[in-house]
């Protein structure tokens, strides 16, 4: 008896740190691989293609250093314009659907009546496929019969009634506006999440001694959103940069090559002009913008 | 408890006439403010669900009377052809069955593999762990549009590229991060004495993530299967890559093909979106919660 549990007590810990030590891993693998091969690896053969020349297609493959870099910055004019359309699609959704959510948050966090289904109209748009949305809203901007022109005219402003999408000056506005009725929902629920954490002795005590609503909100309901807003804001740029489906669907980067944004100009060239390098090149740029401008956020998703 | 005890307590020893008077003008004040913000979010909610309504009545009626009365008006005659004609040329049945296969292949699939990944990461003491969760959590911020050449590439190698198949191992790998920040989050608020419980009557790590984790996560892998399947149903960039033929076409991709075949016929152009948000409105209607839920419970933590 005693020879047995001799034999097996300095096996024993030893097969167990080993278990412990695998055990983790093997659970992790099935992701682990799948994330390596399907993500990291392509990601690392796009920065290979886009130091090269190449058409995506033939075994024509030409290494020419930085070059698609430096004509996406120095001498592609709709590079640049795309870029600068990016941006100012980045400061429109930092400033206005994170604002018109912020709002409807405070509004909607107090007791009214009918407030859920007030909270599921402002965020039902956000759960639609954007091509979707993009086709209602180029039928909403339609030049001829479309609900936007019907409305300015039957209000006597027919003079300004146009058509939004094949404008230059409007379409993308009229394109970021889309993006504002499908954004909202998402900063709101997230501003109603962080609002109901706010502990409500706060707001009493500071009644008590004579704050008024605005001293409220600047001095305790904001200071309470920092968390929420790292997050909105994060994803405001990081999806900001992502923007496709509703330039591809409302406007194909038109009239023109206006409304072109980094997301769909990366498309046109790599599956379209058949110029893979330069577009990979593109995809990159986008990349390496988003992925520094999820610093914040990732630190803070990664905090215990 | 303490809470409202106090507020009592302070409530009765203020309830002077006074005060009184100045409780009441402040709820006739809070009053008019809630009045004034119902309007305005009234108003705004018309807004809202106006493009509804927009697709409603211009899928409803005859091109004819579209033209001659315009958008706004009441419909003349309902006209429910708009639907039919949509659906078979449009071939929505396609592009449904599609889609729906490919929530059922994709989704539990992902899932699954997200939760094992979870497990170590929100129960195991290894030297890695932070490590790995940081890695997996940077793929939020990765955009597809960085990897779609190289997985074209490497879908015509497998022999898989234009169909289904090739669609879901981006799909899976794009859910991945949040999925497993979702999970890792559930599963570290299981009690870790329920698992070195089950471990002193000798159940292994993996019977204990069936039996013990699993079975406990299901609102979570609830909320998680309801999000992942819209995510599938809306994609649009890697489905526009990696699909070619219409047999395989998905919804998204497949109403681009109808807007334009269908340019200007905007009362079918419309019933054709109306089918394919139907079901995602419907399932919005009665998971609302859920999927607003899920939602927050991957940005904010509990």
């Amino acid at each position: 008896m005693s020879t047995i549990t001799d034999e097996l007590l300095p096996n024993r810990p030893m097969r167990r740190r080993k278990r412990i030590r695998l055990t983790p891993y093997l659970f992790l693998a099935p992701a682990l691989i799948w994330y390596l091969i399907f993500l990291v690896y392509p990601m690392y053969q796009s920065l290979v293609i886009s130091f090269m020349r190449w058409d995506g297609l033939s075994a024509d493959i030409q290494f020419i250093g930085v070059e698609n870099y430096r004509r996406i910055f120095f001498e592609d004019d709709t590079a640049r314009l795309a870029l600068r359309n990016n941006v100012l699609w980045t400061l429109g959704t930092l400033l206005i659907p994170t604002t018109i959510g912020l709002m409807l948050a405070v509004a909607l966090d107090r007791k009214l009546r009918g407030r859920t289904v007030l909270r599921a109209i402002f965020y039902g748009p956000a759960v639609l496929p954007l091509v979707a949305v993009g086709m209602i809203w180029a039928w909403m901007y339609n030049p001829q019969f479309g609900f936007i022109n019907y409305v300015l005219k039957s209000i006597g402003l027919g003079f300004l009634a146009r058509g939004w999408l094949s404008v230059y000056e409007t379409a993308l506005p009229a394109t970021f506006l889309t993006a504002v009725w499908g954004g909202v929902g998402f900063p709101m629920v997230l501003y109603l999440a962080a609002l109901q954490a706010i502990p409500q002795e706060q707001y009493e005590a500071a009644k008590m001694d004579g704050a008024n609503s605005r001293q409220l909100f600047w001095n305790i309901t904001l200071p309470w959103l920092r968390e929420a807003n790292v997050i909105v804001f994060s994803l405001a740029v990081i999806n900001s940069f992502k923007t496709f489906d509703l330039i591809y669907t409302m406007t194909y980067g038109g009239p023109g090559r206006s409304t072109q944004v980094l997301g769909t100009w990366m498309y046109f060239h790599a599956f379209q002009y058949y110029n893979a390098g330069y577009g990979a090149a593109i995809a990159w740029v986008i990349a390496a913008i988003t992925l520094v401008m999820a610093i914040p956020y990732i630190q803070r998703m990664s905090r215990d | 408890m303490e809470n409202t005890m106090t507020t009592q307590a302070n409530r009765d020893s203020s309830a002077s006439a006074g005060q009184r008077h100045k409780i009441a003008s402040m709820k006739a004040e809070q009053r008019f403010t809630n009045t004034m913000l119902y309007i305005l979010l009234s108003a705004m909610a018309v807004v809202w669900l106006m493009p509804f309504v927009i697709i409603v009545l211009t899928s409803v009626r005859s091109m004819g009377d579209l033209i001659s009365n315009g958008v706004f008006a009441w419909p003349r005659e309902i006209v429910l052809s708009n639907f039919e004609r949509a659906w078979n040329i449009g071939n929505f049945s396609t592009y449904f069955r599609n889609s729906l296969l490919l929530i059922i292949f994709k989704v539990p699939l992902g899932i699954i593999i997200a939760s094992l990944a979870a497990f170590p990461l929100a129960k195991m003491q290894f030297r890695f762990n932070n490590a790995i969760f940081i890695f997996f959590l940077i793929g939020l911020a990765i955009p597809i549009h960085v990897t779609l050449t190289p997985l074209l590439v490497m879908m015509k190698q497998l022999g898989i590229q234009g169909t289904l198949a090739a669609l879901i191992p981006p799909y899976v790998v794009f859910g991945l991060p949040f999925q497993i920040f979702v999970m890792r989050g559930f599963f570290r608020t299981v009690p870790s004495e329920l698992l070195e419980a089950a471990r002193i009557d000798g159940a292994t790590e993996w019977g204990n993530f069936w039996r013990i984790l699993m079975p406990l996560s299901a609102p979570a892998l609830a909320t998680l299967f309801i999000i992942d399947a819209l995510a599938t149903w809306n994609e649009l960039l890697i489905a526009l890559v990696l699909i070619s033929s219409n047999d395989w076409r998905t919804v998204p991709v497949g109403l681009l093909q109808f807007q334009g075949q269908f340019s200007s016929q905007y009362t079918q152009l419309m019933a054709g979106v109306l089918i394919s948000i139907t079901p995602i409105i419907t399932l919005y209607v009665f998971l609302q919660r859920y999927m607003v839920a899920g939602l927050t419970a991957g940005a904010l933590k509990e």
